[in-house]
């Protein structure tokens, strides 16, 4: 049992990957609170999916991915919101449209580049195979989005629960809508490299549905979600690591924080 | 779970005292002799673009004063009063609230919408919910240091003490507009605008928010929206929005007519 857990610890690559899979679960766990209280799990899917040809695209130009995937989820937000500023644009059908421009353009360009490399670690993520300069980047990007939040927590909450009395006391609900928005976009970048294009949305959405069954107020919530990210995110790290080829790391990571929220889902009844 | 919240609160909290604090309302010359509400010929329309929802109304809101605004459906009572809360643009004619131009930010004017919905699942008690009221005394990047007293003050007034740590969407219509009044009183409103603050009440939520509302030593002013007629002799004045615009009355003339 003890070199159930000592052997997997005692390799490096393994505790690159765990460091990475908690501070990015973290984050993404409590930004996700906002994105399933707002219900915006859609445009957190099309952010996500859409770092694909920024991905791809940085690849080709010879820059860090990083950059390539924030410019494209931003591309995705941006041109949502720019669509959708007609009236007679729904905001849904424009997210829609810019999710399939934006994974079409990705697929073409990968068929560009003739035989791509990594396939299955651009889509589903490899996060056993992050290096140094990747856990700087994942770790970097989680502490600005803990920061960011912490630091309009009260008017995020707020805007959430009230958007017309945040917007009577001046607090600028939209502004505030685009600020999530954005920070949707670093989350989704600090997810790509565990948990590819795909999948990454998981990590916004699970943790943070089970923090919400679960939690009595907003932070109380984002502690749940974290809680869930943790050991979801461990358990299936674990498993991959155990089972080997048949269960990738991403979709092990999923999976095991779809355990918890099964879970929530049958314990809690709501008054 | 909840030391390691609060350990966690504490030192994130020391980071955030690093960033300047920015008020949202932007400071705007008030002048307090001036009437609350001062309108001239004002229009404006529910929604930008479409048709007028009414035009050409003047009429003055005195300092301390209790206002019925009346009138059918679709008359344009809530519009009103979305354009003194500056939720909603005027369209034509001059208006001033507490001496300057309408617009949001201004902590000395509360706004309770028709049909506040909050029926959908948040993790929100409502002690936070009322205590929201104090956002108006803090600005961006703030803690929420102060308040307590007031809002224990304002959930015993309501008659809310003991459901203080029920989540919010579990409350019943009543329940939640008495919130909504605690929380424009932790704001400390002088101009409380309230569309038909008695439509979901019954008889004992009623009397609490009447005795709130009329209370002889009150300092704000209230203007609200109603469709009642019985009880429109408690008021100082009753401003009758029809089609061929707006009727201004006393109280007690409004009940015997």
């Amino acid at each position: 049992m003890a070199d159930f857990l000592l052997q997997p610890l005692s390799e490096d690559f393994f505790l690159r990957a765990l460091a990475g899979v908690l501070l990015a679960g973290s984050a993404c766990a409590c930004l996700g609170v906002y994105v399933v209280l707002r219900r915006m799990a859609f445009v957190s899917t099309a952010l996500t999916h859409s770092i694909l040809p920024g991905v791809v695209a940085a690849v080709m130009l010879g820059v860090s991915p990083y950059l390539g995937a924030l410019g494209a989820a931003l591309l995705t937000a941006g041109g949502a919101a720019w669509l959708a500023s007609r009236r007679e644009v729904s905001e849904d059908s424009a997210i829609g449209v810019m999710l399939s421009v934006m994974l079409a353009a990705g697929v073409a360009l990968m068929m560009q580049t003739g035989a791509w490399r990594d396939f299955g670690g651009l889509l589903f993520g490899s996060v056993v195979s992050i290096g140094p300069e990747d856990l700087a980047a994942i770790g970097a990007t989680s502490v600005v989005l803990l920061l960011s939040l912490r630091a309009l927590h009260k008017e995020l909450e707020l805007a959430s629960f009230d958007p017309e009395y945040a917007a009577l006391l001046g607090a600028r609900p939209a502004l505030l809508r685009a600020a999530l928005l954005v920070l949707v976009a670093l989350g989704a970048v600090s997810c790509v490299r565990l948990l590819g294009a795909l999948l990454t949305t998981a990590l916004l959405v699970m943790p943070a549905a089970t923090g919400v069954l679960l939690g009595r107020s907003v932070a109380g919530a984002m502690g749940w979600a974290v809680a869930c990210a943790a050991g979801g995110g461990a358990a299936g790290l674990l498993l991959s690591y155990h089972v080997d080829a048949s269960v990738p790391s991403g979709a092990g990571i999923v999976l095991g924080c779809a355990v918890p929220y099964l879970a929530a889902r049958l314990i809690v009844r709501r008054a | 779970m909840n030391a390691a919240g609060r350990w966690i609160g504490q030192l994130s909290g020391m980071a955030l005292r690093l960033l300047p604090t920015l008020p949202y309302a932007r400071p705007a010359p008030e002048d307090s002799a001036a009437p609350v509400v001062e309108a001239r010929e004002l229009g404006a329309s529910a929604r930008p673009g479409s048709p007028a929802a009414f035009s050409g109304v003047s009429f003055t809101v005195r300092r301390g004063t209790r206002v019925a605004l009346t009138g059918p459906n679709g008359s344009g009572k809530s519009t009103l009063l979305r354009v003194l809360a500056g939720l909603a643009p005027a369209t034509r004619g001059e208006i001033a609230v507490l001496g300057a131009r309408p617009r949001t930010g201004r902590p000395k004017v509360a706004f309770l919408s028709q049909r506040p919905d909050f029926t959908a699942p948040f993790p929100m008690s409502l002690r936070r919910l009322v205590r929201t009221g104090t956002y108006a005394h803090h600005g961006w990047f703030e803690e929420c240091h102060h308040g307590d007293e007031a809002v224990d003050r304002a959930l015993a007034m309501m008659g809310l003490s003991e459901l203080a740590e029920r989540q919010v969407h579990t409350l019943s219509g009543g329940q939640l507009q008495r919130a909504l009044l605690a929380r424009a009183a932790v704001q400390g409103a002088e101009l409380l605008l309230l569309d038909e603050p008695y439509a979901a009440l019954d008889d004992a939520s009623r009397s609490l928010v009447d005795a709130h509302l009329f209370s002889p030593d009150a300092a704000f002013t209230v203007l609200m929206a109603t469709h009642e007629t019985t009880g429109l002799p408690r008021f100082n004045q009753v401003l009758e929005l029809g089609r061929d615009g707006l009727s201004v009355r006393d109280g007690k003339e409004a009940h015997g007519g």
